[in-house]
């Protein structure tokens, strides 16, 4: 078991995800063109409200995704440190930390920081910096009050004079006995509730651009999302083969396209050659990783300093992350409910069944038919340190797969975007604890 | 009764308040209706019947708790895991909350999964307040809670009963701001001690019994000249959901502050605004529900028509206070989040503060000392400054 041990394995990533890479930098790319392109910005966070702004012709940053990207390019500790040098404690969101602190860069920046493009700023360690300044902010945030917060105190330290827009998103708890997942009279209140604050939503931003909406434009949009979700659901479906022909790690990269990427062909495309490649993988018998001995599921959000370091971590152990609750319960995963010719409910359906906006009987229902589905051996709980959204039910979610499945857990604690939380040998041996168990349970011939 | 005595039985009720809504329990046979701060309305449930109580946080050390939450979660809401876990919520007849800070959310699930029999209900209150339909989201919330009591107690509840429950609460409120006058002026000696149990026991006992043991210590403070006091006056903001340590209010004082003012959960936040006492009550509590962001703006609320900095450094100025004592309960985020922006102000304007973070777990008590002491100096030095320049 002891990693230093064993030859060094690696993750066979989807060969797809480089045209991921090349999808996220045009889009990038766009953003900071903006101003030069007479567009007006939108930054925001939470669910993908993105569609709504792309038919207005307005570029978008959405919180989440800019620190993830500016982590992942490790681009992110100007805007970080630029944060707590405002007062931002540790503890905070470190996303919100991050987007916050470069709002802070963003007032300090001098001239010569306007009209950089994406590329001179990437090369130069500024993306923090130059990232170009809000012309609206529009909040969306489900179930964690953070997000909310992180919203208005971006509003406040632009001085209050950018425009604002707050979409209130209810938590789906179910005091009533009818609750169900995706059912009952709370659920149906809250989507309409969800529709009339969409619908406003429009409103505000045919204020800002001082144009009609395009509902037209808006259907067109999302039935490219509607697509690109349902390929990408098939597509991850396609991993109940053994060995899964993906991994956790590559549906976790493959996520800008249903998060904030702008829908139109690309997306589908993207998402049809991933498919066909999942497809081919199963023909092949060619895994995600190496050698597929355990297949585990991944509670909680992603580390983003982390993806590539724990995909080929997770390789060397002969273990494959085949699903998660980030990637397989989000994302226009629930695709089917979007109707094209009003577009508003479905898309209010898929925000309020986000990963973190379910209570926890709810969301652990969801969670256990996606263990059985994917024939799942155990569980990693990455308890992010700052996302208490993400790890608030987690010692819940533990106990039912215990209990219910049988399932031995492992929880490790990191980060987002802050590195610092992560702690590689504690990770190491909770995780080869966890697969001992496996063993001594395939052993007795109790595993899945 | 003596103040003394009156003192001790507030006292009671603020440090074992589930022993004694217990009694109360056994005693009047009513059901007892547990909620999270720190919006939730308890006119509503009072006109139910019920006794509404405010869960605390509590002084036990977090145990069996730690297998159900993580460490890195504000004392509060650790503590309320823990006393579900060691069956303390048990004799609750219902926990009905609105606030959906995201780790008081982390406890609500796992209350509710320790708590298998017991109503546990959620009537999410909009946290944005300066929307359109910010009132009329309020209302309906309002409605629902409404409706899950009388699901509860199997009858509508009655509108006059509502009427005489917020005239009830709207006196305590104006009784306990009534002792906040003759503090602030000098009127009355209050310890920040005393303050605070004053209103934690109004959290968690019944208002008329409590508005009778006020009204009792009015009349015995009334009888008494208050003795001036030397020191500086000191005004303490922050700690939301749970109240701060005891023995950091009187370590505060025994270092030569005296707090005269504050905008505390558990204290001035939770008193500051009154209910309409005419027209629907629903209309009326959610009317109070924004206006109550208006008067002491709190940072779980977004909204762009209050300022929280700057009604601190108003607040200060009203009640003469020489420095800002910021108490921040480690982990909360709407705090984390708006603290800067009071920092800023403050700097700007030249007023002193000093932000203490607190925990559960009250550690190195000795160099919290140090930093009050020295922060007391530099107030004074400032203060005496300001007096020779003026």
């Amino acid at each position: 078991m002891n990693a230093i041990a064993q030859p060094l394995k690696k993750a066979n990533r989807l060969k797809t995800s480089s045209l991921n890479n090349k999808m996220v930098n045009d889009y990038w790319t766009d953003v900071f063109n903006a101003k030069a392109e007479g567009k007006l910005v939108c930054w925001y966070e939470g669910v993908a409200i993105n569609p709504l702004m792309q038919a207005a012709d307005i570029r978008w940053v959405h919180g989440e995704a800019w620190s993830a990207l500016l982590a992942a390019r490790n681009n992110e500790q100007e805007a970080q440190t630029a944060a707590e040098h405002r007062g931002y404690m540790k503890e905070l969101c470190s996303y919100a930390r991050t987007h916050i602190g470069c709002g802070v860069l963003a007032q300090n920046r001098g001239v010569e920081a306007s009209g950089s493009s994406f590329s001179d700023a990437l090369g130069a360690g500024k993306l923090g910096e130059r990232i170009p300044a809000p012309d609206m902010f529009i909040s969306a945030y489900p179930y964690c009050s953070t997000g909310q917060q992180w919203d208005e105190m971006l509003f406040r330290l632009f001085g209050k004079k950018v425009p604002i827009f707050n979409i209130s998103v209810p938590w789906v708890w179910g005091n009533k006995p009818d609750a169900i997942y995706l059912g009952g009279t709370e659920f149906n209140e809250a989507k309409q509730y969800m529709v009339k604050q969409l619908r406003a939503c429009t409103k505000f931003i045919e204020e800002q651009t001082g144009k009609k909406y395009n509902w037209d434009s808006l259907g067109e949009i999302m039935s490219y999302t509607k697509t690109a979700g349902r390929l990408r659901m098939e597509a991850m479906e396609l991993c109940n083969a053994k060995p899964a022909p993906a991994s956790f790690f590559d549906w976790t990269t493959s996520l800008a396209p249903v998060n904030f990427i702008p829908g139109g062909p690309g997306i589908v495309e993207y998402f049809e050659k991933t498919k066909a490649e999942i497809v081919q993988r199963i023909a092949d018998n060619e895994g995600g990783i190496p050698q597929e001995k355990y297949r585990l599921f991944w509670d909680g959000i992603m580390n983003w300093n982390k993806i590539g370091w724990l995909a080929n971590k997770f390789a060397n152990y002969d273990a494959n992350m085949v699903a998660g609750r980030y990637t397989h319960m989000g994302f226009w995963h629930e695709h089917e409910s979007i109707d094209l010719n009003d577009p508003l409910e479905g898309m209010a359906v898929n925000y309020l069944v986000c990963p973190i906006n379910l209570s926890a009987p709810l969301m652990i229902e969801q969670i256990i038919k996606l263990c059985k589905h994917y024939e799942i051996d155990g569980m990693v709980l990455h308890a992010a340190r700052t996302c208490r959204a993400f790890s608030n039910p987690q010692y819940l979610i533990a106990d039912a797969v215990q209990k219910r499945l049988g399932l031995p857990v492992a929880m490790i604690e990191g980060d987002m975007v802050d590195e610092s939380f992560y702690k590689d040998e504690l990770v190491n041996s909770r995780i080869e604890a966890m697969l001992e168990s496996i063993e001594a349970r395939k052993r007795v011939g109790i595993a899945a | 009764m003596s103040i003394d005595a009156i003192y001790s039985a507030f006292e009671r009720a603020a440090e074992q308040p589930l022993e004694s809504a217990k009694a109360w329990k056994q005693t009047h046979g009513t059901r007892v209706v547990g909620s999270f701060p720190m919006h939730f309305p308890g006119e509503l449930a009072h006109a139910a019947g019920c006794l509404p109580v405010i869960l605390q946080e509590n002084h036990e050390p977090i145990t069996v708790g730690h297998g159900m939450i993580y460490p890195f979660y504000c004392g509060f809401t650790r503590s309320v895991v823990d006393q579900a876990c060691k069956g303390d919520y048990d004799f609750l007849d219902a926990i009905m909350f609105g606030d959906h800070c995201v780790q008081v959310l982390g406890a609500a699930d796992v209350v509710r999964a320790k708590l298998p029999n017991t109503r546990v209900h959620f009537y999410q209150l909009i946290s944005s307040m300066s929307d359109p339909w910010s009132l009329g989201r309020a209302r309906e919330t309002f409605l629902n809670l409404k409706e899950g009591l009388e699901e509860m107690i199997g009858h509508p509840i009655d509108e006059e009963a509502t009427h005489a429950s917020i005239r009830l609460f709207n006196k305590n409120r104006q009784l306990l701001r009534k002792l906040y006058d003759l503090r602030r002026a000098g009127d009355a000696r209050i310890t920040a001690k005393q303050m605070q149990i004053l209103v934690k026991s109004s959290m968690v006992m019944d208002k008329a019994a409590h508005n009778d043991l006020l009204g009792r210590l009015l009349a015995e403070i009334e009888k008494t000249k208050a003795i001036s006091q030397r020191g500086m006056r000191v005004y303490l903001s922050g700690h939301f959901c749970q109240s701060p340590k005891i023995g950091v209010l009187d370590m505060i004082e025994e270092c030569g502050g005296i707090v005269v003012d504050d905008d505390l959960y558990h204290g001035q936040r939770y008193i500051s605004t009154d209910v309409d006492e005419t027209g629907d009550p629903l209309d009326a509590l959610a009317k109070w529900y924004l206006e109550r962001n208006l008067k002491v703006p709190c940072p779980t609320r977004v909204d762009q028509n209050a300022d929280w900095e700057n009604y601190l450094l108003d607040a200060m100025e009203r009640s003469r206070a020489d420095g800002m004592i910021v108490l921040m309960a480690k982990f909360c985020e709407p705090h984390m989040y708006y603290y800067p922006e009071i920092k800023e102000a403050f700097e700007k304007r030249g007023v002193p503060h000093l932000l203490i973070e607190t925990e559960h777990e009250l550690n190195s008590f000795e160099g919290l000392r140090t930093r009050v002491e020295t922060f007391l100096e530099v107030v004074k030095r400032q203060s005496a400054a300001r007096r020779i320049a003026a």
